[in-house]
């Protein structure tokens, strides 16, 4: 499980971002895209694609996509 | 306390009562003298609401033949039908996973009309039963990642209205009502999956504010009773006035 093939989900899942734009240093919460929808469908992409069911919450935990990929490692069984 | 009212000597089979809308339905009928037979998912639960109201249970598991043959075995001669069980995966269609979408269908939509069918070929339904299935707002509005709840619940509808039909000319009814978001068990769970924002913009946006279980009890009691008997193949919603509202708001 690599941060740079989570960084490609994210941005697939939160569609309107140039591919690439993002690093583990984004602030997602602070992108144009994020919103009420971007919340479930990013939760839905964790739970499909890395087998790991988040809360909501979790995006309290942390600010940049690093720190939510490191919240993902860590729950990911596969 | 009095167990005298309008379903006295009348017999309801309670499917989910182990979640919070079953448990206040099962209340409140119990209050109106009915004789409950209960099932559920949950033994710890049901076995406790079986002890509070002094009525018989059955856990099965009805996604199985196996289960919902043994319930239909063990049922009496019955009244009323309430189907309350069901799933609500929440996530937006592109990554619905296959088995949640098919555990959706499957519980909310293909069970409620097995169980019915069976019933009806062991001829546990009376005449002049009513059964009331519940559904749901979002069966009749577009609401981002409820795909597969959304369609279940409005297949369950459209089987109602087919199925009021062919029961009518036995006096037996079938209607739906379809609530809106409620203080309940999916509630929470749909919470976990939404931002905060979104779950205070929801909820502020029932006319008459947020709903109880009790508001859902009171309208399936009022079509198990006699007095919805000209009512069948409906779809009442309990919502709180969200859907007139957004109606209004999307006229203007």
């Amino acid at each position: 499980m690599h941060l740079k093939k989570f960084i490609e989900d994210f941005e697939e899942a939160v569609e309107d971002v140039e591919s690439g734009s993002l690093s583990g240093e984004t602030v997602y919460r602070s992108l144009e895209v994020w919103d009420s929808l971007a919340v479930l469908t990013v939760l839905s992409m964790v739970d499909a694609e890395y087998g790991v069911r988040l809360k909501a919450d979790v995006f309290k935990r942390g600010e940049t996509l690093a720190e939510l990929f490191a919240v993902v490692k860590e729950l990911s069984t596969l | 306390m009095s167990r005298l009212g309008r379903f006295q000597g009348r017999q309801i089979l309670l499917v989910g009562a182990t979640g919070n809308l079953g448990a206040a339905l099962a209340r409140s009928l119990w209050e109106q003298g009915a004789e409950l037979y209960l099932t559920g998912r949950n033994e710890t639960k049901l076995s406790l609401l079986s002890q509070e109201l002094d009525v018989p249970f059955c856990l099965v598991d009805l996604s199985t033949s196996e289960g919902r043959a043994r319930l239909v075995d063990q049922a009496g001669l019955l009244d009323g039908l309430v189907y309350s069980a069901g799933v609500a995966p929440l996530a937006p269609v592109r990554y619905l996973k296959d088995a949640d979408l098919e555990a959706c269908l499957h519980l909310n939509t293909v069970v409620p009309l097995i169980l019915a069918r069976d019933l009806l070929k062991s001829k546990k339904l009376k005449t002049g039963s009513s059964l009331v299935w519940i559904s749901s707002i979002v069966a009749s509005r577009g609401v981002a990642g409820y795909a597969a709840y959304a369609a279940s619940k409005a297949a369950l509808e459209a089987a109602a209205r087919c199925f009021a039909l062919e029961l009518a000319p036995k006096g037996m009814r079938v209607n739906c009502v379809a609530p809106g978001m409620i203080q309940s068990e999916m509630a929470d769970e749909a919470a976990h999956r939404l931002s905060d924002e979104h779950v205070a913009a929801h909820f502020k946006a029932y006319p008459l504010g947020l709903g109880r279980p009790a508001d859902v009890a009171s309208a399936i009691s009022f079509l198990l009773s006699e007095e919805s008997r000209w009512i069948t193949g409906e779809s009442l919603p309990v919502d709180g006035g969200l859907l007139m509202g957004l109606s209004s708001s999307g006229m203007h």
